[in-house]
């Protein structure tokens, strides 16, 4: 009975601290917000395209079996307004009709370009070129299982100072790549990386690879994920980069200092969550070398990316953020607690045990003493219903909270209609998704455990077909 | 140790708990609350502005001409911003001749008086924003209180100030930036003193040479940086004493600004440049080479392409690539370098501007034999070459 009662103590404490936490969070991530939306009042992007001092970057698009979306994509890249842009595609052995697709619509011819395999990857079989487009390259790569791979292939064949990683099934705004590359400009000494929001396309209507209008989609599950991204990236990333400690940048929307990325040795071959991982690798070598830097989140450049609409995908896709989590934080837990990380070492790294990858654990065993309490008698009925009631509404005040940012900020879901709805699947997203999630991030506890590294696919509908309204 | 729980519980249904819920659902109903009042209010705003834009449009040159007194929207707030942000935008897009009936509507409605007003007395935000507006009217009567925001503790204040005085484009709004900065005191970012230069110097980019030469360390290379995008033939021999400077940054902004001239001296100087020890500024150096029409800069190129640095042979061979009518000639030189990173980036660059058709294509009938075996050489070890993998092609290609 004392065990059940330290377990619920926990767990009590626990849920509060978190959502306290994350209350804290929304509060520093609508200032910082209201600030920004602020500045891009004044902001003129025709000054940042015509400036002599704008500098040239590479858009890496890793692609694996992406014959749906490939075109569209690159197409929409080399359309995004941006003074110098190289676009470097590097197909992962993919045994689909990726690299026939590209052949086809950019006449591809074999090309003889100097490539320095700075970082070692998987083989090149060849490097093509556009005659239609020089600012095009597609390098055709043997599949090395892993996405960390094919951008290290790019990062080795880009020629720009920036490079910015875009994943093939993905749309960026025409103007994202300025408004990104504005985080960069205001200290280009000191700022080494910077993300941009990832939005869910799905729902939307995209016409000629551009968004042409912002819509939610149709089904629960998606927009729940609105819903989550939302959270995550308004609320999350804006905050703690305001702290100068975020831990990770999208691997779908980032832009980072080649040199630096080459330094820390690319991004790390079959890393689960390349993404988090490359960043809280950044943050190691930096804070080692005692260097002054900054690495950022901008919540306008906007990236829209297709999220599993079944089950089944979103169920491997949590799995395996899961996976990536403990992937990244066992080999760096030396970080923890050690002066020399500072921020990094005391708050974020410990945050991400605690409240990231120990989250599914410790709610489950709390449900199951909660429960037993609640059986034994150790726990009132009354106030079993009145904690659980309380949970909810503040976990729903965070979720409309993100909303509320939202809306007094980028305000994308312009129809009174969506908003509503975005509004009432904030009541129903910590029951019985956030159930659901936890199940799936314990799958990828197990399997990390078990050594179940292997991708999984997600079922993806693709960006030409997306509903057309 | 007693339970949170039971602690919790003694103090009943009106307990902590209780309580917590309710804040909650409060807080909830207040954020919901919140969005819908925001939405309906800016939709009504938005809709009210709309109406009042219909209406001064319709009555614009009346307005412009004073026709219409200013005193009849000047006082309506939303009126008086709906005319300042249309005037804002015309001036920002109107060629100089039309600049001063639309400087005319601002100074005599007081707009103008009013932003230097709320630039030299507010603070914080209200400040930034009437800096950037002054900016925006291009007058020459906003530098003064554009010059003051300068001052301003705050840091993005100084940055709104700089961006100002960029705007209005002129050479006088250069001056108050140009004598904070060489004091070295000056803090705002590079990047928007270097845009801000840029605008405000582009026709008189000789009043830089000055402030450079009196000017040491990281003010004197940013200056040059400036220089370097604006330079023109009218700075004569000043380019030359910049061309010979101890900092390297300076030499390579020399070199850039040399990419802009076509006179007697460019070559000479360029082709000093192209040996210097630092390697950026052989990169400048080289680049400038590439900007200019000169059949005798193809020598420099050629002893470029074998640089040690990889960034310089690979600009060294971008220019020899696109010497359209000497390709052949080129090649032949390239291969007689007998250095197989040069010819390897040479052919590279051919690959990229699509003239390697025109080269092989060009070797039949020809005795340019030995052209055509090195090239056909060249093409089937890349091929080789990107069949390599990792460490062993960066060993292969010499990496550095």
């Amino acid at each position: 009975m004392h065990i059940l009662a330290i377990s619920n103590d926990t767990l009590f404490i626990y849920y509060l601290l978190s959502n306290v936490i994350y209350l804290g969070l929304l509060i520093v991530a609508i200032v910082k917000n209201v600030r920004h939306h602020h500045r891009l009042g004044s902001q003129r992007l025709e000054l940042v395209k015509a400036s002599p001092f704008t500098p040239p970057i590479t858009l890496i698009v890793p692609a694996h079996n992406e014959e749906r979306s490939i075109v569209g994509s690159v197409g929409a890249l080399l359309g995004l307004e941006y003074p110098r842009i190289e676009v470097v595609v590097v197909n992962d052995g993919s045994d689909d009709a990726t690299m026939e697709n590209l052949r086809q619509a950019y006449q591809l011819q074999t090309a003889r370009i100097l490539y320095i395999a700075d970082i070692a990857t998987a083989p090149l079989r060849a490097i093509y070129r556009s005659p239609l487009d020089p600012r095009l390259f597609v390098l055709d790569k043997e599949a090395a299982g892993c996405k960390a791979d094919a951008i290290n292939a790019g990062i080795n064949a880009a020629t720009s100072p920036y490079i910015c990683v875009v994943d093939a099934d993905s749309i960026l705004e025409k103007e994202s790549l300025i408004r990104i590359m504005a985080g960069v400009f205001a200290d280009p000494g000191r700022v080494v990386a910077v993300g941009g929001i990832v939005r869910v396309l799905n729902g939307s209507r995209v016409v000629n690879n551009q968004i042409e209008e912002v819509r939610l989609p149709k089904s629960p599950i998606e927009v729940m994920q609105v819903i989550e991204y939302l959270r995550a990236f308004l609320v999350g990333r804006e905050a703690w980069a305001g702290f100068n400690m975020l831990p990770i940048i999208s691997g779908a929307f980032g832009v980072f200092h080649r040199d630096l990325v080459l330094q820390v040795g690319g991004f790390r071959t079959h890393a689960v969550g390349e993404d988090l991982d490359l960043i809280i690798r950044m943050h190691r070598r930096l804070l080692e070398d005692r260097r002054s830097y900054h690495i950022d989140f901008i919540p306008d450049p906007t990236c829209w990316t297709e999220v599993p609409t079944d089950l089944k995908s979103l169920a491997r896709q949590r799995a395996r953020w899961h996976k990536g989590l403990i992937d990244t934080l066992w080999p760096n837990r030396d970080m923890l607690f050690r002066a020399r990380y500072g921020r990094v070492g005391w708050l974020v790294l410990p945050y991400m045990w605690i409240f990231e990858f120990f989250a599914p654990i410790i709610e489950v065993v709390g449900y199951t003493t909660i429960i037993l309490a609640l059986i034994s008698g150790e726990l009132s009925k009354s106030f079993f219903l009145q904690f659980l009631l309380f949970g909810y509404a503040f976990a729903t005040l965070i979720s409309i909270g993100s909303v509320l940012l939202e809306e007094m900020t980028f305000r994308r879901y312009s129809d009174w209609r969506e908003v509503a709805r975005l509004l009432i699947y904030c009541f129903f997203e910590h029951f019985p998704y956030r159930q659901l999630t936890m199940v799936w991030r314990l799958q990828g506890i197990w399997q990390y455990l078990r050594g179940d590294l292997q991708w999984r696919s997600m079922k993806r509908v693709g960006i030409s077909t997306n509903p057309l309204a | 140790m007693g339970s949170v729980f039971r602690g919790i519980e003694k103090l009943g249904p009106a307990g902590l708990v209780l309580e917590a819920i309710l804040a909650s659902l409060l807080g909830i109903l207040l954020l919901v609350g919140f969005i819908v009042l925001r939405r309906w209010y800016r939709a009504r705003y938005f809709h009210k502005r709309n109406q009042r834009t219909v209406a001064l449009r319709s009555q614009w040159d009346d307005i412009l001409s004073g026709t219409i007194p200013a005193e009849d929207w000047r006082f309506n707030p939303l009126d008086c911003d709906i005319v300042e942000s249309i005037l804002l935008d015309s001036i920002e897009m109107s060629p100089s001749d039309k600049l001063p009936r639309l400087l005319d509507c601002l100074r005599v409605s007081g707009l103008l008086d009013m932003r230097i007003y709320e630039a030299r007395t507010s603070h914080g935000l209200k400040q930034q924003t009437a800096l950037l507006a002054l900016g925006r009217t291009r007058a020459m009567e906003a530098i003064p209180a554009l010059a003051a925001g300068l001052d301003s503790r705050l840091r993005e204040t100084r940055i709104a100030a700089v961006r100002g005085l960029g705007r209005t484009a002129r050479v006088e709004a250069a001056i108050p930036i140009l004598d904070r900065i060489v004091t070295g005191q000056f803090d705002a970012p590079e990047r928007s003193l270097k845009n801000a230069l840029v605008n405000c110097c582009r026709s008189h980019p000789d009043v830089l040479v000055s402030y450079v030469e009196q000017t040491h360390g990281p003010v004197r290379e940013l200056l040059a940086r400036v220089l370097g995008e604006l330079a023109s033939p009218e700075l004569g021999e000043e380019l030359l004493v910049l061309a010979s400077d101890v900092l390297p940054e300076v030499r390579a902004s020399a070199a850039r600004a040399l990419g802009n001239t076509n006179t007697a001296y460019t070559l000479p100087a360029l082709h000093s440049l192209a040996a210097d020890p630092e390697w950026f500024v052989r990169l400048r150096a080289v680049v400038a080479l590439g900007q200019i029409e000169n059949i005798g800069k193809i020598s420099i190129l050629l002893r470029s392409l074998c640089d040690g640095n990889r960034h310089v042979r690979q600009r060294a061979a971008w220019a020899l690539a696109r010497m359209e009518p000497h390709l052949n000639q080129i090649l032949e030189d390239v291969i007689a370098t007998k250095d197989d990173y040069a010819l390897q980036a040479f052919v590279s660059e051919l690959e990229r501007s699509g003239a390697i058709e025109k080269i092989v294509s060009g070797f039949a009938g020809s005795d340019h034999h030995s052209a055509e075996i090195a090239l056909m050489e060249v093409v089937a070890e890349a091929r080789k070459r990107v069949e390599l993998t990792g460490k062993t092609a960066a060993a292969a290609a010499g990496a550095h």
